[in-house]
Parts: structure tokens; C-alpha cells; sequence
């Protein structure tokens, strides 16, 4: 067997579609087994737009015009099956004639495989998208309950280390009549009507630079200087002390549950702290948390009550009014002071002087 | 956390060929065949991806309302369903999965049947 029929041979056999164009009127000079499989036997006087008419080729005779090539790729049905064939047209010469080499390549796998990367990728994104939302969520949830800093330690660490803060003051409320409420109101209600209210009591509270701690039940506790050291914790609380008065005053004035709150404000050191194992909140205790609660329990509706230390720690912008010697802790008795504001408007915080 | 089939059995670079195998035996198979006659090869294989992902516990999961719409207009009876089933199951097998696993996978698709069949 010669070497030209040898060739001839193996482009017969090859896995790939060849054919030979004439490039005046594309007609069929050769084409191998496997160009026939995929495409039909062309006849003497088949052209390449009997099989391929999606083809313009006055384009495909520019492209090849200089030398160049052109690709394009075709698609088409075997049985039930898309198949996808990339159609490279090379020019070359034959005794001085000019023709077009067709080498087509099947390339469905590829197709098939671009598709599924396609399908996939996009779960995939979607389903960070949805862990990211829900991380969000979670980070939102255990920003309600914890400090950021704090959070921030737990989330590197696992752990929270206690610590101490020294010096904060500490706000505690809880509204007067609130069993009798429980017992009358609906459920839905009360804890709506709470939602409503602390909320608002969490915007004043940031607004003065406050850190809410918790709430149980009727029981608000918001502390200030801590996590970070504040300068001016007393009258961060003192402030926030006076506008929840007033926002609950307003409320009152346009909502048909009323809410009547006693508020005790105290300052000194308390401890913070990740507490519980499994079911773990963020909390805060110590002497100044103590004294805030006892002297709270002192306080008349709607009105603020302090000890000596906060009301001189505030006394350039809260006037105090004596209630009397009253015992908090442990039987000693200690002077308590109703506080009110000397002005209308107290700043907010950031400003304050 | 409990290892899903998908991570088991490899993650995407085993499913993937999981799936373009069960692709080539659905379309050559003459009962089922006939359903992918006039859809695009790109959602074909969509849909390929997304059905053996979720069935391994991969990253797609289809609600049973979602399945149920998916398949409305096509008209696929008990002898389809049992086809694919048993197409899906000498898939998995000849992919290495062992028989307890082909059988969770199985037992999954199973319970769609009333979803898909008319």
C-alpha cells in the first residue's frame, strides 16, 4: 500500500470530519467516513450550503481570502441526542488551486459538560447566597444579645473571658402593675406592646450611648461604659432615664394600654459575661447592677431614683430631690434621690459636656 | 454533622459523571427517552445535575411543589416511573455505590412517585 493510500486510509478512519472544498463554489472534493456519519453522503454536485444552511458563504470566502480561517460551530439531532460540531475551514492550495480543508470536531461532551458546570455553579452560588443570609441572621440574633466586642470574642475564641468593668452605671425599669396586666391583657398583646416599647427604649439608649443587656419579663437593664470605658457612663444613663420617661408619657397620650414605668440608677463595678453552656445569654452582674435593682424598687411611677454616688456624678444638669434614708443591701441604710432634669432638652450623647 | 451520599461518594467531580451517564442511558432508552425528544440538551442536563444532587444530598433540593410543576404537563405513567428507577438504580450500581445506598436513593425518589406519575 502506497503512503498516499495509506493516508487516504487513515482520514477515512479518523474520529474526526474532514472534507475538501473547492472555494470558487464549495463543492465537495472529499469528505471521510465519519463527515458522512454526521452529515449524510454529499453527491457529485452537493455544495456546503446543502448541508450547512445556516452558513453564509460570501462570509466564510472573505475570511479565507487572505489566508485566514474561519470557525463556526454547528448543532443538530441524532435520534434524541443535541450533537455539537466545531467547524474550523483552513485554506490551502492543490496544484495551484485554491481550496478550503473542513476539520469538524465533535464537541458535544464538552457542551454537555459546560452545561452541567453551568447548572451546578449556579446551586452552588445559590446556596452561599442562603448560608450567607442565614449567617446575617445568626450574627443579628447574637448582636441582640451580646456586646459586639463580645461577640467578636466568641466567634474567634468560642469562649468569652469574664471580665470586670469598673466604673459603669446601670439602669434598671419594670413597670408598675405589670402582674395585673399579665392576668388581664391578651398575651399577644403584652408582648407586642413590650416590642413596641423596648424597642424604642433600645434606639434611646444607643442614642446616648447605652448597652442593652437584657430584658425579663417587665424587667429592662441597660448599662453604660462597658464594653468600651465611657467618661460620662452616669449621665449616659441619667439622660436615657429621662427620655424614657418622656417617650412613655407621649405613648401613653395616644395608646389605649397604659404603661407606667419606675426606673433606679446606680454606678460602680459589674462583671460581663457569656453564662450558660448550651442555652448561654450575655450577662451582667455585680454591686452597681444590685443597687440599681434595690434602689429601682424605691422609686415612685414614672420617676427616676438614684443614690448619692450617680446624683453627684449628674448633678450639673439633674436636680435631686431627698426621698430619705432607705435600706438597699445587706441592712446598711443609704440616702435615695429622685432625679429630675434641669433642662427640657438634655443632649445627646457624644455632645454631652 | 452526618455525610450526605454526595460527599461520600466524592462530591461534584463523582457526580458529575454520575450524571452525564445516567444522561446517556435515559436518552438511549426507548420508554423514557421520548420525554427529552424536543427539550434542549442544556436543560436536559440541568435537570440531570439538580435531580441526582438532590437525591445524594447535594447542594439542590426541589420542594414537592416544585416537582409537582416540573411534571404536570408531562404524561408519566407507573411503567415510566419503574423505568427510571430501575435506570437510576444500575446507574449508581455500576458507579460504585454500595446496594444500602442505591436503596436510600432508590427509597428517595420513590417517595416523589405520586408528585410525577399521572
Amino acid at each position: 500500500m502506497s503512503i498516499e493510500a495509506i493516508n487516504e486510509q487513515l482520514l477515512r478512519a479518523i474520529g474526526v470530519g474532514v472534507a475538501l472544498l473547492d472555494l470558487k463554489e464549495f463543492k465537495f472534493r472529499f469528505h471521510n467516513d465519519t463527515f458522512a456519519e454526521w452529515f449524510g453522503e454529499p453527491d457529485a454536485d452537493a455544495r456546503l450550503t446543502d448541508f450547512f444552511s445556516s452558513l453564509d458563504p460570501e462570509a466564510l470566502r472573505e475570511a479565507l481570502s487572505d489566508g485566514g480561517r474561519f470557525a463556526t460551530e454547528t448543532t443538530f439531532k441524532v435520534k434524541r441526542r443535541t450533537m455539537t460540531v466545531a467547524m474550523d475551514f483552513n485554506r490551502a492550495l492543490d496544484g495551484g488551486e485554491r481550496i478550503a480543508v473542513l476539520v469538524c470536531q465533535n464537541i458535544t461532551r464538552i457542551k454537555e459538560l459546560e452545561s452541567m458546570i453551568d447548572s451546578y455553579s449556579m446551586m452552588v452560588e445559590r446556596n452561599t447566597r442562603e448560608l450567607k443570609r442565614e449567617k446575617e441572621q445568626v450574627e443579628k440574633l447574637l448582636l441582640n444579645m451580646m456586646p459586639r466586642s463580645v461577640y467578636e470574642e466568641y466567634k474567634t475564641f468560642g469562649v468569652v473571658t469574664p471580665r470586670l468593668y469598673d466604673p459603669v452605671s446601670v439602669l434598671t425599669l419594670d413597670f408598675c402593675g405589670f402582674g395585673d396586666m399579665v392576668a388581664t391583657l391578651d398575651p399577644g398583646v403584652i408582648v407586642s406592646e413590650l416590642n413596641d416599647i423596648y424597642s424604642a427604649f433600645d434606639r434611646i439608649g444607643e442614642q446616648f450611648g447605652c448597652e442593652r443587656i437584657k430584658t425579663i419579663g417587665d424587667a429592662y437593664i441597660t448599662v453604660s461604659g462597658m464594653p468600651d470605658a465611657a467618661p460620662d457612663h452616669a449621665m449616659s444613663v441619667a439622660n436615657a432615664a429621662i427620655r424614657f420617661l418622656r417617650y412613655l408619657k407621649q405613648r401613653n397620650g395616644s395608646h389605649p394600654v397604659q404603661w407606667q414605668c419606675r426606673i433606679g440608677i446606680s454606678t460602680g463595678a459589674v462583671i460581663g459575661s457569656v453564662v450558660g453552656v448550651q442555652k448561654y445569654i450575655y450577662d451582667v452582674f455585680g454591686p452597681a447592677v444590685t443597687r440599681a435593682l434595690r434602689i429601682r424598687g424605691h422609686a415612685g411611677p414614672m420617676s427616676v431614683a438614684a443614690d448619692g454616688e450617680i446624683a453627684q456624678l449628674v448633678e450639673a444638669k439633674f436636680n435631686r430631690i431627698s426621698m430619705g434614708p432607705r435600706e438597699l443591701v445587706g441592712g446598711t441604710e443609704t440616702e435615695i434621690f429622685r432625679m429630675e432634669a434641669v433642662a427640657d432638652q438634655p443632649q445627646t450623647y457624644g455632645s454631652q459636656s | 454533622m452526618e455525610q450526605t451520599l454526595f460527599q461520600k461518594y466524592g462530591g461534584f467531580s463523582k457526580v458529575s459523571r454520575i450524571v452525564l451517564d445516567l444522561y446517556n442511558r435515559l436518552l438511549d432508552d426507548d420508554d423514557i427517552g421520548p420525554f427529552f425528544d424536543d427539550v434542549d440538551m442544556a436543560r436536559i442536563v440541568d435537570h440531570q445535575t439538580k435531580f441526582i444532587s438532590s437525591l445524594l444530598g447535594g447542594p439542590a433540593s426541589y420542594t414537592d411543589e416544585q416537582i409537582s410543576r416540573m411534571h404536570h404537563h408531562l404524561e408519566i405513567h407507573t411503567r415510566h416511573f419503574d423505568r427510571l428507577s430501575e435506570i437510576l438504580a444500575e446507574t449508581l450500581t455500576d458507579h460504585g455505590m454500595t446496594p444500602q445506598d442505591v436503596e436510600t436513593v432508590v427509597q428517595g425518589f420513590e417517595q416523589r412517585r405520586k408528585l410525577i406519575v399521572v
